[in-house]
């Protein structure tokens, strides 16, 4: 797994203040994981380009959501895992 | 090993802000580095003169005032955030450096955390 | 940070049941952690999370038990589960002792979370190899 600088990880919805705290607190060679609400950021236009994105699987399918594989990598819990470990520092927003 | 705390909630509508600090102290307590960055609606817990009593609740300004003594190397707050709620230096508690949070300040600490 | 034989996390969970996903991504990403060999050393519940340490939590039999779930996770595991004191005690999550400090009629932590203080946390985040949180949603 590559390393990164910082993994973010959003659980909210597009519309909560810390998505775009989050959003703008991302550096091009970070990774962003989405998980829970934060997976509906894939159902609008505002899916960042410039960093490595993943989104939990479950969650996307929970809400029944599709993804664009070309856009963005579906994991699962244990890719969290190691996510968390390859990245440097881990910020929970 | 630094920890950058987030307070992003107003003051006494939530007791987030007020969980915030209470880890803030903690980490300063057992001698780990700190700072506090208040950003969004948190920026407010940073005005002067705030008077909470008949709200029933207690104002933080003496807790912050006291965190350089207890080891907390900054107060932080969001530039953008306080121009957006009127608080200009002379508004606001002293001790605040104001900042432009970005990647570049989130990477300055090993670790980020918000109370909630 | 210096890598272990063995990478270990402290887990904060501060998203509560029912009102959060915050859980039960946890107790995924826990399980993830273990089957993948890593530590688990502690599992730190604070603000709205301490909910999940209610041995009065009763939701509908259609639904999961988070309280239970995660009580038997830490069981089997031996996984410590701590309850920050301030965070329990002001949301009315008590253990014995504290029930009898505060003479209080009844007691309600859901064994085996323990109460105990912030330091629990700031050790965690100097001990483990990551520190990670689960927050409330909204």
């Amino acid at each position: 797994m590559a390393e990164y600088p910082t993994l973010h990880i959003l659980n909210k919805a597009p519309e909560h203040p810390r998505t775009a705290q989050c959003l703008a607190a991302l550096a091009p060679e970070d990774a962003l994981l989405l998980i829970e609400n934060g997976t509906l950021l894939l159902a609008t236009q505002g899916v960042p380009a410039t960093c490595q994105l993943f989104a939990l699987a479950p969650d996307i399918q929970a809400r029944g959501l599709r993804v664009d594989t070309k856009q963005m990598k579906a994991v699962d819990y244990s890719d969290m895992v190691s996510l968390s470990l390859a990245a440097k520092r881990v910020i929970s927003w | 090993m630094s920890t950058l705390i987030v307070i992003d909630q107003a003051p006494y509508g939530s007791w987030a802000g007020r969980e915030a600090l209470d880890m803030t102290f903690s980490l300063a307590a057992f001698d780990q580095e700190a700072a506090l960055l208040f950003t969004g609606p948190g920026v407010n817990w940073l005005r002067k003169a705030q008077q909470a009593s008949e709200i029933g609740q207690k104002t933080v300004e003496k807790n912050l005032a006291a965190a350089p003594v207890f080891g907390i190397e900054a107060i932080m707050a969001d530039r953008s955030a306080c121009a957006r709620y009127g608080l200009s230096e002379a508004s606001l508690i002293a001790g605040v450096a104001l900042v432009d949070p970005g990647p570049d300040l989130y990477r300055q600490y090993d670790h980020t955390a918000f109370a909630g | 940070m210096a890598a272990t034989d063995r990478d270990s996390f402290t887990l904060v969970i501060t998203g509560a049941p029912y009102a959060s996903q915050a859980p039960q991504t946890a107790l995924a990403f826990a399980r993830a952690a273990l089957e993948a060999g890593h530590r688990i050393d502690r599992v730190f519940l604070y603000g709205e999370g301490v909910h999940l340490a209610s041995a009065l939590s009763t939701p509908p039999s259609d639904e999961t038990h988070w309280p239970r779930e995660w009580a038997s996770f830490l069981q089997a595991q031996e996984i410590p589960g701590i309850a920050c004191i301030a965070s329990a005690l002001r949301r009315g999550l008590v253990d014995e002792s504290e029930q009898r400090r505060y003479e209080l009629s009844s007691h309600n932590l859901l064994s085996p979370f323990q109460i105990a203080g912030l330091g629990e946390w700031v050790e965690g985040r100097i001990k483990s190899t990551r520190t990670l949180y689960f927050h409330g949603g909204s």
